[in-house]
């Protein structure tokens, strides 16, 4: 069953008086529970897909399936809503909330999604960040974390939802190679675990070993799958 | 929503210096209104509680006779007062206002004074006791001394002028001085205490009790000088509205006495009117009657005309030239008053005047009209009084003329000029609120809240200054902050609001913290005593210190205008950032 699935997908940025085509066609398809890397250089439009795949940015073209749903027709509201409960995202810098503590921080889209008790939503959080061995952590804020620790922080928030698909741009791009892997190996354990669908962009050889699929991309281009 | 407004406080306290600048931009703003207005607020208060007492009250009634306004006075006070009292039953106080010029002369020196009625019982009531105390600050004597007597006229007087004067306390102070009547006369004072003056004002009037003045005045016990009505509902909004009831109140009926006429040993039931001296009504009502007999090359209803009805003149035997009286038993006299009256003609039997009237001139009638006032008619004499709107009604003359009102002082200046030419001897009677007899008072207060909306509006600008540039800052730095939230599933809305809110705490620990500081220098100011008895700004000090008057209803408004105009102002900042979408948000760098 597919979980995502994109049709001529296209999208130009105005640079200037410039257009920039950072898609020009592609044509995707990912099953449920995919554990995928998306591989490409830099401007290949790896982040453009991850973004409309993930729902915060818009193609110019073509269509997005997200597990039934159609996003391209959706309003604005109805497509947050997908983001905050079908979707997780890791970002390459980690992009916590710097006034919130660890737990907060795990703790904030359950708050949004407002049908937890504050207990569970509590509990939720603790157990996700003692997964991910940031027990001792959790009153600590972004700033006093290293990066492992952050990215770790971020990946507990993605979950904490239980997201069909968990969307992660470079997440090891400002880690050193142990904590990343580190941290590439939590990723597969939670995909093994919990059949969560993960998709992840790299243009790190040594990243690919962790996918069970891998897409090229070159110039808005699906060159290999 | 906790979680917003978690975001939002801590949000707060992330750039620190920026907003302690505008918190205390906007602190400050605060303090200058509630400062502003709670001077406002106290000047006010003075102007409406305290110098407008003395000087016209919230509304006045004065009174004047053949055109004179400096002579007030009105024969029926108690009547005067028994309708005001009915009028406006919810009053703070309601005094006789009397002031005489006179020239004094003490101890081998003399000088002009104001001489000043008071009633030094006031309503005994304990802020009419505060108000005595703090006005006058006896350096001899007591303000209770007023009621003595033991001695001759009580007076109290300033310290300036007891100088002036050379006399000191129980020293005897003589005075000349024009009474109401218009004659010279001439009376000695004593001088029972000496006092500080709070204000310049008080320096120049020496006081007397109210019944001393009036006698040496020439003023009867009954007998009224001017009017002043204090409030004590706001007198902002009800003194025109009372003035109006008063007005309405105060409309005369017919001049009339209803009395006994004889000539010889005959007797009859007589009611005397008054004919106006110049009027169309007069001319016409003269042109439309017909005489039974008449003193020869007099008009009927001429300048000394007494004109007697067909059934009295019947009962009475009277012819013109004769001589008849109308006794009657006056309202504040024990014995019946005679009037004698030269008849000048007599009417045929006629269906516009009624047999047993005597038509009286008014110059005549008012003479005794007014100095031994009639009781009050009893009904069946009512019912035979023409009929409102009638020509003979018309062409007779009222109890007092009552002015019109009017609406502003430039109306009520070119009224008292206007009083000047009227040539009737009735009495006037004007009803006035403090917006017409002290609108100089009134248009400083105007004055004070003017300035209390311009420090509204200068604040305006600091916090639209402020909190747009603040909040531009914080949105260009917090870009990427905001895609998270928007990618991870906040809604727009959300994100607007914990701006939005980030903005109120702003505002509301400003503003609170300014009205703190407001008051902490309202406390300090109060505590300041400032010497200004030789100023005239000194009328504005209560005993000798600013009077801040701060209201809960005032500060609690700033407070949340403050923080309306604050959320407003960041609402369009706020509402561009949840806007935004998420991608558009990371791909912006700083």
């Amino acid at each position: 069953m597919n979980i995502i699935e994109t049709r001529g997908l296209k999208k130009n940025y105005a640079l200037g008086t410039t257009t920039v085509h950072a898609l020009r066609g592609i044509d995707l398809a990912i099953e449920k529970g995919d554990f995928l890397s998306i591989v490409g250089p830099s401007g290949s439009g790896k982040t453009t897909l991850l973004n409309i795949i993930g729902c915060i940015d818009f193609a110019t073209e073509g269509s997005v399936r997200v597990g039934d749903l159609e996003i391209t027709s959706l309003s604005d509201r109805q497509i947050t809503d997908i983001r905050l409960h079908k979707i997780g995202f890791i970002f390459q810098t980690f992009n916590l909330i710097p006034v919130l503590n660890a737990l907060e921080n795990v703790e904030f889209p359950l708050l949004l999604m407002k049908d937890h008790s504050r207990v569970d939503v509590k509990k939720k959080s603790e157990q996700l960040l003692d997964a991910v061995g940031l027990a001792d952590y959790m009153k600590h804020k972004p700033a006093e974390l290293s990066g492992g620790q952050r990215q770790r922080v971020a990946i507990a928030r993605a979950l904490v939802t239980n997201p069909d698909i968990i969307l992660a741009d470079e997440p090891t791009a400002n880690l050193d190679s142990v904590t990343g892997a580190s941290i590439l190996d939590s990723m597969r354990e939670m995909n093994k675990r919990e059949h969560t669908t993960f998709i992840f962009s790299t243009h790190d050889a040594n990243v690919l070993k962790y996918a069970s699929h891998v897409i090229k991309i070159k110039d808005g281009l699906i060159t290999k799958e | 929503m906790t979680t917003i407004i978690t975001i939002a406080l801590r949000n707060l306290l992330r750039q620190k210096r920026r907003n302690i600048l505008l918190g205390i931009a906007i602190a400050f703003g605060m303090m200058i209104l509630v400062l502003a207005n709670s001077f406002s607020h106290g000047i006010s208060d003075v102007i409406f509680n305290k110098i407008l007492r003395y000087t016209s009250g919230h509304v006045s009634v004065a009174f004047s006779r053949n055109g004179n306004i400096y002579r007030m006075l009105f024969k029926d006070g108690d009547r005067m007062m028994a309708i005001a009292k009915q009028t406006i039953p919810d009053v703070a106080g309601m005094q006789e206002a009397i002031g005489i010029m006179a020239r004094a002369i003490g101890n081998g020196a003399n000088d002009n004074v104001i001489m000043v009625g008071m009633d030094p019982k006031g309503t005994g009531s304990k802020k009419d006791k505060e108000e005595a105390a703090e006005n006058f600050k006896m350096i001899t004597g007591s303000f209770k001394d007023l009621t003595r007597t033991d001695v001759e006229n009580p007076v109290l007087l300033a310290e300036s002028k007891a100088k002036s004067l050379n006399v000191k306390k129980d020293d005897i102070l003589r005075v000349r001085f024009q009474d109401v009547n218009g004659q010279n006369q001439a009376g000695r004072l004593t001088v029972v205490g000496i006092f500080k003056p709070a204000n310049v004002f008080m320096s120049a009037p020496i006081f007397l009790n109210i019944h001393d003045l009036k006698r040496l005045g020439g003023y009867g016990p009954h007998d009224i000088g001017q009017l002043y009505i204090m409030l004590n509902k706001d007198p902002r909004k009800f003194a025109v509205t009372y003035a109006d009831k008063l007005h309405a109140a105060l409309e005369p009926g017919l001049a009339a006495v209803s009395g006994t006429a004889s000539f010889g040993h005959a007797n009859a039931r007589a009611v005397a009117l008054c004919f106006k001296n110049d009027s169309v009504e007069r001319v016409l009502l003269s042109d439309s009657l017909k005489t039974s007999a008449a003193l020869p090359g007099q008009r009927l209803l001429g300048r000394e005309s007494v004109v007697l009805g067909a059934g009295l003149a019947a009962a009475l035997g009277v012819r013109p030239g004769d001589t008849c009286s109308l006794s009657y038993r006056p309202k504040y006299e024990e014995q019946d008053y005679v009037e004698r009256l030269p008849v000048s003609a007599v009417l045929a039997p006629s269906k516009l005047v009624p047999d047993n009237v005597l038509l009286v001139n008014e110059t005549r009638f008012y003479r005794f009209f007014y100095d031994h006032w009639p009781r009050p008619l009893d009904s069946a004499v009512l019912a035979g009084l023409p009929a409102k709107g009638s020509l003979f009604y018309n062409a007779l003359s009222p109890e007092w003329i009552l002015l019109a009102r009017t609406k502003t002082t430039t109306e009520m200046q070119k009224q008292t000029k206007e009083i000047s030419k009227l040539r009737s001897s009735a009495f006037t009677v004007k009803v006035q609120s403090m917006y017409e007899s002290a609108s100089m008072v009134v248009n400083l207060e105007h004055a004070l809240n003017l300035i209390t909306l311009g420090a509204v509006l200068v604040l305006f600008f600091i916090i639209l200054i402020g909190v747009v540039n603040t909040l531009r800052m914080t949105i260009r730095e917090r870009t990427r902050e905001i895609g998270t939230m928007r990618a991870i599933g906040m809604q727009k809305n959300d994100v607007r609001n914990s701006f939005l809110f980030e903005t109120y705490f702003l505002a509301l620990f400003s503003t609170l913290a300014g009205t703190a500081l407001a008051f902490g220098i309202i406390a300090a100011l109060s505590f300041v005593k400032i010497d200004a008895q030789d100023n005239p700004l000194g009328m504005l000090l209560v005993n000798g210190h600013l009077n801040f008057a701060p209201t809960v209803a005032a500060t609690v408004g700033y407070l949340i205008l403050i923080q309306l105009i604050a959320v407003a102002t960041a609402y369009f900042p706020a509402r561009r950032a949840a806007r935004m979408s998420a991608a558009a948000a990371f791909r912006h760098y700083e």
